[in-house]
């Protein structure tokens, strides 16, 4: 069992899936405001409703997803990373 | 990373507090990596990791402390520099009164973007489950902030706010 193979996978998974999931935030960020994302047929609530509340929860949260990540967390990702090449 | 931590922030209502939920989620998922289903979706496995984390040391702390109703309100009410106009505030402010079931629905389909059945994984509930407590939340939101659409028609749910 090759240890260094498997740890240079994990490495290779991790740092896929954080770049992934930025640009996920990019992509959605530059994406159409108006789109109502996700919306099943609302009972009672008209589609300008939904397309208005959904603007604002994705506002609220992106508005910390576009924070910079804090250096501690980006050293332990970078960390980890490292630690597969040993 | 930067929704991971969004997604933290949104359930514990808490910057600091997030950033250690997320350094956690790091480890687990780095020593764990092997129950790592290839081909699934990592992005979820993440949020699902942050999530139990989450849920298991509030209930580890609820039995010693317990928190006051409300705390959680408190904390994000008094999140510093919240530039933006009244609008996001008081729509900041809606949010957080959510039932916490509700409003992680809303985040993890509304903004996290995630599907439905994405969302029923992360939460360990069923999609239906997951859809009707997103629908609830846009309703209660309507009915807190009073929002009617361009025909003046009021969204009509004050019943359940």
């Amino acid at each position: 069992m090759n240890r260094d193979t498997s740890k240079k996978d994990r490495r290779e998974k991790m740092t896929g899936a954080s770049k992934k999931m930025d640009r996920a935030v990019e992509k959605r960020a530059v994406g159409k405001s108006g789109e109502t994302q996700g919306a099943a047929a609302d009972a009672g609530l008209t589609p300008n409703l939904q397309a208005h509340i959904g603007r604002h929860v994705r506002a609220v949260f992106d508005e910390v997803a576009r924070e910079p990540i804090p250096e501690h967390l980006l050293r332990l990702l970078s960390d980890l990373e490292r630690s597969g090449d040993k | 990373m930067g929704s991971l931590r969004a997604f933290g922030v949104s359930l514990c209502g808490d910057k600091e507090r997030a950033d250690d939920l997320v350094q956690e989620t790091l480890f687990k998922a780095w020593n764990h990596l092997d129950s790592f289903k290839e081909g699934t979706n990592l992005k979820a496995w993440l949020f699902t990791i942050l999530r139990n984390t989450y849920f298991s040391e509030r209930r580890k702390r609820r039995r010693e402390v317990e928190d006051a109703d409300g705390s959680y309100a408190a904390r994000l009410a008094t999140h510093p520099a919240q530039h933006g106009h009244m609008e996001m505030q008081d729509f900041r402010a809606a949010l957080v009164q959510l039932p916490d079931d509700q409003r992680e629905a809303l985040i993890l389909v509304g903004a996290a973007g995630f599907s439905y059945e994405e969302a029923a994984e992360i939460s360990g509930c069923a999609v239906g489950t997951i859809k009707s407590r997103v629908n609830r939340a846009r309703n209660r939101l309507a009915a807190m902030l009073g929002l009617e659409d361009e025909d003046g028609v009021p969204s009509g749910l004050s019943k359940s706010a």
